[in-house]
């Protein structure tokens, strides 16, 4: 009878409800200023507005396209170099370093350079999500063949396999289970490289609706978004998770 | 069958193992005893290929597509059903799919692990893992067997039960076969002779005994056979010697 109130997503949600509650209720209270923390049911309405007006799609279009073109690029180009410098040492020597230094640095700085040189568009964006993503899965790729369980190639040798087949059967599967561990990850860059790239110069985008935002001093139009970006992330987790489990059943 | 003349091995140079003569009969079978660390395993894994020699030659009778190494641990490709472990060496041997699936299925049988084809090795259980790793390396019918302390990893009635199996399997085929162990009883219950190395570094064969069992065996019989205690306290003695400092030279 009482086994829901000890499931964590029920106990989670119910905090989280009652935090929204309070927040409420200290608003209409007069505890809180409306102009800096607008009470949730503010930022409800504004979403509502935003959604129903229209307003939002485009925003949320271009963010997306960003975001998805973004970590699709990162993807391919940060498993061909990872595969690459594996294979070619040559090609490690001239990458590593240059990989180093960009997993180093907030890679977000590179943000108005790619303004420059691109533009306001959608190229500028997407180069900052393919950078954020690219990096990141350049040494999941890199690492996965390094570190490959050297019992496992000693194993399929022993079996008579050559390199095509070591490749096939231990390498591409061990580099692909460390790409999945930072897909989600990747996912979460890819729309932080989206979302940032709009923010510093742009016309359309989530980013640049949260910098208007904040430039105008609307408090309940920047949590609304800030709501809106968690959530969509949050759906995009899901379905990496999803894909995750799908991918690594064997687990 | 195999012929190991003036092998060295070692790692950067520095012999962990020097002078290593070593004959091994077709149909016999061979043990290698020593204490851990003593290089046993490295012999090993130059036969079969993984490990560049220092010095020396290893000659085969068959081709390395004969020579089957069963590993120490019982690492199977996690990513693939036990079903496909077995059938992988038959696919790189350009067996069709369906009958390496159709073999792998019979080898798995033979194991005892009859419907376990589509489980993972993460849902097997260690015994189980180390019978779907010996089925991949016999469904290649090697000609030459080399095994790494196989069982180290199983408990006691597992293990019986196990070497018990495999000892039927190469009574059948008439299996050659090179076991590496640090276990004398093991050693003795086994094989037809054991090689008894030395401590490093530049170990070398200390001793060679002929087991007077008579073939084929079942592994409980042959530690109760008279021939068993005698033999392993000779072998608890070559390896108590070796520890000993090496007299000086009058």
């Amino acid at each position: 009878m009482k086994g829901w109130r000890r499931s964590p997503p029920v106990r989670r949600a119910a905090a989280l409800l009652s935090l929204l509650a309070v927040w409420e209720a200290a608003s209409r209270a007069g505890l809180l200023d409306p102009f800096y923390a607008p009470p949730p049911s503010a930022v409800a309405g504004v979403l509502f507005d935003l959604a129903a007006g229209g307003d939002l799609w485009p925003h949320l279009a271009a963010t997306a396209a960003a975001a998805f073109a973004g970590l699709l690029v990162g993807l391919v180009l940060g498993i061909a170099l990872g595969f690459a410098a594996a294979l070619a040492p040559l090609v490690a020597d001239l990458l590593e370093p240059v990989m180093i230094l960009l997993n180093a640095i907030p890679r977000v700085i590179l943000a108005p350079l790619f303004v420059i040189w691109l533009g306001i568009g959608l190229a500028s964006k997407l180069a900052l999500a393919t950078i954020l993503v690219a990096v990141l899965i350049f040494f999941a790729v890199y690492n996965g063949f390094r570190e490959v369980d050297r019992r496992l190639v000693e194993r399929v040798r022993t079996l008579g396999g050559g390199r095509r087949v070591l490749i096939r059967e231990v390498y591409v599967p061990s580099v692909t289970s460390w790409v999945l561990g930072s897909f989600r990850v990747a996912v979460g860059f890819a729309f932080t490289g989206a979302v940032v790239g709009e923010f510093v110069a742009s016309s359309r985008g989530l980013g640049y609706l949260l910098q208007f935002a904040q430039s105008t001093y609307n408090a309940a139009l920047t949590i609304a978004l800030i709501v809106l970006i968690m959530a969509v992330v949050l759906l995009l987790f899901a379905c990496a998770e999803r894909l995750e489990r799908r991918l690594l059943r064997w687990r | 069958m195999l012929r190991i003349s003036g092998l060295a091995v070692g790692y950067g140079g520095e012999p962990v193992l020097d002078g290593i003569d070593l004959e091994v009969a077709a149909g016999e079978f061979a043990t290698l005893g020593g204490p851990s660390g003593s290089g046993k395993t490295s012999i090993l894994r130059v036969v079969a290929g993984l490990l560049e020699p220092l010095r020396g030659t290893v000659e085969l009778d068959v081709g390395s597509r004969d020579v089957g190494f069963l590993f120490q641990d019982d690492a199977l490709l996690p990513w693939r059903t036990a079903r496909q472990n077995v059938a992988l060496g038959l696919r790189i041997r350009d067996v069709a799919q369906a009958r390496a699936d159709e073999q792998a299925d019979g080898w798995l049988q033979m194991m005892g692990l009859a419907g376990y084809g589509d489980r993972y090795p993460g849902q097997l259980s260690g015994g189980q893992r180390k019978r779907v790793a010996i089925a991949q390396v016999l469904a290649l019918r090697p000609r030459l067997l080399l095994m790494d302390e196989p069982f180290a990893a199983l408990d006691a009635i597992v293990r019986t039960r196990i070497t018990q199996e495999l000892l039927e399997w190469v009574e059948r085929e008439r299996l050659t076969v090179l076991l590496v162990t640090h276990d004398l009883e093991e050693a003795i219950s086994a094989s037809d002779v054991v090689h008894v190395l030395g401590h490093g570094p530049r170990a070398a064969i200390r001793a060679s005994h002929r087991v007077g069992i008579p073939r084929p065996r079942r592994v409980l019989e042959a530690r109760g056979h008279p021939a068993f205690g005698p033999l392993l306290r000779r072998l608890w003695e070559d390896l108590a010697a070796e520890r000993m400092p090496e007299p000086a030279p009058s």
